[in-house]
């Protein structure tokens, strides 16, 4: 797996730096008559992250696939705590604050371990009430409200 | 004695009740992260950050900057004394500068003596808490005055040399380490560029015109990073713990042990101020050293109390001495302190050799603090270490998904926007996968702090020479640190070249 990965990455990182180092050619060169103007530095970078991918890549077709130990990956439990974050996320400025996070903590709850409803319930409430109460009320934040209405 | 008074003043402004309460607040906080398994020191720090910019926001900026690093700083070193407590109990390190004490710690624990590790720990990580802050107070003054001297130069070739150093001991492969600091640096080109002001790679996004924020990113791939890690791969798993029975150590204990302290101390302290070894690499260090003048070598690993004291007093007066050059050249040495100066740098405070004149509240604040904090640790590790190994019993079920909770909260009540939060999660996910595949992320976030100071100190110093590159070379100083930055990167590629074994420095 590692090998795959470093293989992408070579090649997303070769694809980055030359982008990068196009797109600096694009930003102005010089500020104020100083030779020195803001696409140097990103142009240096670019050129460096080019030779050090080119390196990766090397380094990974040079060491061969060795085959790595299998690791069960718990794959439906993230991609369900995933998913809801993304969610969570995306809901966050519509339903509000605490209807979000509270129905975030209780799917991710259940998805780590199934059973003690109340005290997940419990918990999740509470959480979500006490951050909400804590920064809104005593100390003068603002998190998004329930806006639909 | 200047330094004596500015001391006392710091004193003063630590002891302000509130200053009290968030010492307090953050070495707690500091020991539960330690004693938690998953959560680095790192992730504790930047997690903390938002809520301490939340909590401090009704203070004016500058006792606000104080109060907040204070909280964060006791995270830092309370993490260090929290991380010995399962390496004894459970033989699982909470962070990776106590692996090394799990060797003795746990079979001491095994023969019944959890206690007294425990509390030689404590001991000994309060002993040398003490001396690196000693050091520090006796070095801040001599070292701020040297770096006052340095120009752009100095400056540009100063953090070359920190990068280079955390990058060349960082993980397994220096090339994956070197093509996350110059990906950091990459990403911190992004936004307004400070000089001239010109959109660099914003693409009229308007999030992006403010650059990518080192909060979002550090939090991302640090605390998230390692909570999708335990969701993906860590069942639920019941060790048991070995039970404490007698807390305070005996005569004999103490005997032994005091050299080991003694030694530990002094070594973690210089090696936590070279930028890039950090309490990892001193806990080793002192391990090998202790074994080395010890009169029965065999004896270590089968529970010798020297395997404890010296380690766990080197990480952390490693984590002391990394203070140093955070405060007076304004160069974190290691991912943690990185975190600590980008929190700073949110508050307007610029670390360096500056601070010490024009926010002596702080400096000194943060100083006298970690005396008090020290002494807070040893009175929490001893006789409440019994409460603190039942952390290690906090189901898994609930903290993982409130952490992530805390750290969207934490994003989003300071930057106020979803885009950050996306970020966060990519940041989370990409956090995984780069530590899942040896890519370190501490170079990084540190590349990401730095990198707009290194830029601006470049173009001033080219702006000085008139474009001319030599001045870089010119300058001894600077000279003087662009060879050692190279020779971070290049002797451990020489060592390896003549089958040498290198010693990495795995910071979580």
């Amino acid at each position: 797996m590692t090998n795959t990965f470093d293989k992408s990455m070579g090649v997303i990182l070769l694809v980055i730096s030359i982008l990068f180092v196009t797109e600096s050619m694009k930003i102005s060169g010089s500020a104020y008559g100083s030779v020195i103007g803001p696409k140097t530095y990103p142009l240096i970078l670019g050129i460096i992250l080019g030779f050090l991918s080119l390196r990766l890549l090397y380094e990974t077709f040079r060491k061969n696939s060795e085959t790595p130990e299998k690791m069960k990956l718990n794959y439906k439990r993230f991609g369900i705590i995933l998913v809801s974050a993304i969610l969570y996320v995306f809901l966050l400025e519509i339903i509000g604050y605490i209807l979000a996070t509270f129905l975030f903590l209780l799917i991710s709850f259940w998805v780590m371990e199934k059973g003690k409803l109340l005290s997940t319930i419990l918990i999740a409430l509470f959480f979500t009430l006490g951050v909400y109460l804590m920064f809104v009320t005593l100390l003068g934040g603002s998190l998004p409200k329930f806006t639909l209405f | 004695m200047a330094t004596f008074q500015f001391l006392m003043d710091g004193f003063a402004t630590a002891l302000q009740w509130h200053n009290i309460l968030f010492a307090l607040v953050g070495v707690i906080i500091g020991t539960a992260v330690g004693v938690l398994p998953g959560i680095g020191p790192m992730s504790g720090v930047a997690l903390l950050i938002p809520i301490t910019a939340t909590l401090t926001s009704g203070l004016p900026t500058e006792s606000a900057a104080a109060s907040s690093i204070i909280l964060l700083a006791g995270v830092y070193y309370g993490a260090m004394y929290g991380g010995s407590t399962t390496s004894i109990l459970l033989n699982t390190p909470g962070e990776s500068s106590s692996v090394v004490t799990a060797l003795d710690g746990y079979q001491m624990a095994r023969q019944g003596r959890a206690g007294a590790a425990l509390s030689i720990a404590a001991i000994g990580s309060f002993v040398a808490g003490i001396v690196s802050l000693i050091g520090l107070v006796l070095l801040a003054e001599p070292l701020s005055n040297i770096a006052l001297e340095f120009g752009p130069a100095e400056y540009f070739s100063l953090m070359l040399l920190g990068l280079c150093a955390v990058s060349g001991l960082a993980g397994k492969s220096m090339t994956k380490a070197l093509i996350m600091t110059v990906l950091g640096l990459m990403l911190g080109t992004i936004g307004i560029d400070g000089v001239s002001g010109i959109a660099r790679f914003t693409y009229d996004i308007p999030v992006l015109y403010g650059g990518i924020e080192f909060l979002t990113i550090a939090v991302g791939l640090f605390a998230l990073g390692e909570v999708f890690k335990t969701i993906l791969e860590k069942e639920a798993d019941t060790d048991p713990i070995a039970k404490i029975t007698r807390i305070l150590p005996t005569k004999q204990d103490l005997k032994e042990s005091a050299k080991p302290i003694a030694r530990g101390s002094l070594l973690g302290f210089f090696i936590g101020v070279l930028p890039g070894a950090g309490a990892t690499l001193a806990s080793f260090f002192s391990y090998i050293t202790e074994k080395k003048v010890s009169k029965n070598p065999d004896s270590f690993g089968k529970g010798n109390i020297a395997g404890v004291a010296g380690p766990e007093s080197a990480n952390n007066a490693a984590s002391g001495g990394a203070m140093i050059p955070l405060l007076t050249l304004g160069i974190p040495g290691s991912g943690t302190t990185a975190i600590l100066m980008g929190a700073l740098i949110m508050y307007n405070v610029q670390p360096g050799p500056l601070l010490f004149d024009d926010h002596p509240e702080i400096a000194w604040g943060l100083i006298a603090s970690m005396f008090f904090g020290n002494l807070i640790l040893l009175i929490l590790n001893m006789p409440l270490v019994r409460v603190f190994a039942k952390i290690i019993q906090t189901p898994q079920k609930y903290l993982l998904p409130i952490i992530i909770a805390i750290s969207f909260f934490g994003v989003y009540a300071v930057q106020y926007s979803t885009f950050d939060l996306y970020l966060l999660l990519a940041c989370g996910v990409l956090g995984y996968l780069f530590s899942k595949n040896d890519y370190p992320v501490a170079p990084l976030v540190l590349a990401l702090v730095l990198g707009p100071m290194i830029e601006n100190n470049m173009r001033r110093a080219l702006t000085i020479s008139n474009g001319d590159y030599s001045i870089f070379v010119t300058s001894p100083l600077s000279l003087a640190f662009l060879i050692v930055a190279f020779a971070w990167i290049f002797v451990p590629i020489i060592l390896k070249f003549t089958g040498r074994k290198v010693i990495v420095n795995e910071e979580e």
